[in-house]
């Protein structure tokens, strides 16, 4: 469960990132986060990484106030969360497996344990061939896929993805999508931020539609099919 | 997919200290290697700072001992009218030494003040020619300890010395000592504003260096944080490398300063007048040693954690 009560956020005193937004979303749930470029819908995702705070109101995840998180509480609460940027964060310099196991080290897994984790995961996302390969070799949809997986590789509860299919052709898409749908079905929560109207017919699932920092439209499809 | 939503999760704590210990270190060392050229820099420059560090102490422990040398040579002389017999001598001895501040006692007769004269005059003697051994009066000499040897401690031995009896006319050399000693303090605050500023400058450049190492790691503290590191884990790893450079450093500068000071002492006759092995030179004491590498090591560790607090952000 992921609430926002009247939050605002001012990266700068005159424009609110976001203001005075309220929004519920229930565990399980399936949520596109729509609006164009530079609407808050960043913004939106960060505050519920703890990256962000707000300047007003509230932010709870799990029952827990995110705003009152001190710096070590917010880890542990990441832990819980997969993020998959905009601009990936991968690292150029470690091989794809280094860049999902991180995820797994910070929780202390066992090496062979992460091997096996790491290795399953690459798979169903079908790149494990590519395993030892550097990131900046790999293709747009690869490296989408490498950052998905480093998001998912420990079953979060909550799954957030920024712009995930920016720059990728239909098929691979349509791929991406499958993905999330697949962690939905498990139990996962999923927020996607899209401005791409197409991905957001994909499928009838909730639209929150952000504008200028305001909630224009918050619509459940899946009730009205 | 076919997978069990709850896979099993092997807990954090399931890693005891060491094996977390092992992993962190294990860890920089792997980040070491992969940063071969900024390792080498950081390596560079702590040898370098601590390379300038123990040649100003080479110097300073070098000189300090000399003036050491020469403020031994601050001795209260107790002059008698007459000889002493030597039950007065070990009684008025062992009431010296029982002073606070008494190093060494030494009476001299007039013999032996004969003597020392005679040897101080090598080459003269016939000046000494018909010098009956009465002419030169019977004196006890009274070294001090180090901390005694201060203008104001030692007006206050004198002034206890004076109340023993049995004692002689006391002397000194109360301006010489004076001068003497305020050159000595000077000397070693002289030393200590160095020595200090030295290490203000080292801790700058050096935590500066690493600054820059961690500066281009900047995209992996990130990450590692977004994905739920505690800043302990993101730390860890930096301090431990830290003081692995600091301490190869700190072994570099010590092996550098080693193969300088023995090159200088067998080159030295070449070109200095005199041969400074015999002129009490000495190489640092292995107190200094240790303190150099400790030292190493706590500035690696310093100055990773103060580059740190900038980075590790929530
Ligand atoms: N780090 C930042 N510092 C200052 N302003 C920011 C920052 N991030 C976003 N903004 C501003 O906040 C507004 C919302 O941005 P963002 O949440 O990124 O929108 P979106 O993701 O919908 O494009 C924009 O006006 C943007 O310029
Ligand atoms: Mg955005």
């Amino acid at each position: 469960m992921i609430e926002l009560h009247n939050v605002t956020v001012s990266y700068q005193k005159d424009a609110p990132a976001l203001s005075g937004v309220n929004l519920k979303i229930p565990k399980g749930d399936f949520v596109f986060l729509t609006g164009p470029s530079g609407a808050g819908k960043s913004t939106l995702l960060r505050l519920v990484y703890a990256a962000v705070k707000p300047s007003h109101g509230h932010v709870v995840v799990d029952g827990q106030n995110v705003t009152r998180m001190t710096r070590h509480q917010i880890p542990f609460l990441r832990r819980n969360i997969g993020v998959v940027f905009q601009d990936f964060k991968l690292l150029q310099t470690r091989s794809v497996f280094d860049n999902v196991a991180v995820t797994l080290e910070v929780l202390g897994w066992e090496k062979k344990d992460i091997g096996k984790k790491v290795y399953h995961v690459l798979k169903q996302l079908g790149i494990e061939h590519k395993m030892e390969a550097s990131p900046q070799r790999l293709s747009g949809g690869e490296q989408q896929r490498v950052a998905l997986a480093r998001a998912l590789v420990n079953d979060p509860k909550i799954l957030l993805a920024d712009e995930p299919t920016g720059n990728l052709d239909d098929h691979n898409k349509d791929q991406i999508l499958k993905i999330f749908k697949e962690a939905n079905i498990r139990g996962t929560t999923v927020i996607i931020a899209s401005h791409d109207k197409r991905v957001v017919h994909y499928s009838h699932n909730r639209i929150v539609h952000l504008e200028k920092g305001r909630i224009k439209e918050n619509r459940d499809d899946s009730f009205q099919a | 997919m076919t997978r069990s939503r709850h896979s099993v999760r092997p807990h954090a704590s399931a890693m005891g200290p060491w094996s977390r210990f092992c992993y962190f270190a294990a860890k920089a060392w792997a980040n070491l290697l992969n940063n071969r050229l900024v390792t080498a820099i950081t390596v560079f420059t702590i040898t370098l700072a601590l390379l300038i560090i123990s040649l100003f102490l080479l110097f300073y422990v070098n000189i300090e001992g000399t003036v050491d040398q020469w403020s031994r040579k601050v001795v209260v002389t107790v002059y008698f009218e007459g000889e002493l017999t030597p039950q007065e001598v070990t009684s008025l001895k062992g009431k010296v030494s029982s002073l606070q501040g008494t190093d060494s006692v030494q009476y001299i007769g007039k013999e032996e003040a004969l003597k020392r004269f005679r040897s101080r005059l090598k080459g003269q003697e016939s000046l000494l020619e018909g010098v009956a051994p009465d002419t030169l009066p019977a004196s006890m000499e009274i070294s001090l300890k180090k901390q005694f040897r201060s203008s104001e401690a030692i007006a206050s031995y004198v002034a206890a010395l004076r109340k023993v009896q049995g004692i002689g006319e006391i002397q000194y050399g109360e301006e010489w000592v004076r001068k003497f000693l305020s050159f000595y303090q000077f000397l070693r605050l002289l030393g200590l504003l160095i020595g200090g500023f030295l290490l203000l400058t080292v801790m700058f450049i050096v935590s500066n260096t690493i600054k820059l190492t961690i500066l281009a790691r900047k995209e992996e503290l990130e990450i590692l944080s977004l994905v739920g590191a505690t800043p302990f884990f993101i730390k860890a790893p930096f301090l431990i490398e830290g003081m692995i450079q600091g301490a190869c450093g700190a072994l570099f500068a010590i092996i550098l300063l080693v193969s300088g000071y023995y090159a200088f002492l067998s080159n030295a006759v070449n070109f200095l007048s005199f041969n400074p092995a015999d002129s009490g030179m000495i190489f640092l004491p292995p107190v200094y040693i240790a303190a150099l590498l400790f030292g190493g090591v706590t500035l690696g560790l310093i100055g990773s954690l103060a580059s740190l607090k900038k980075f590790v952000i929530n």
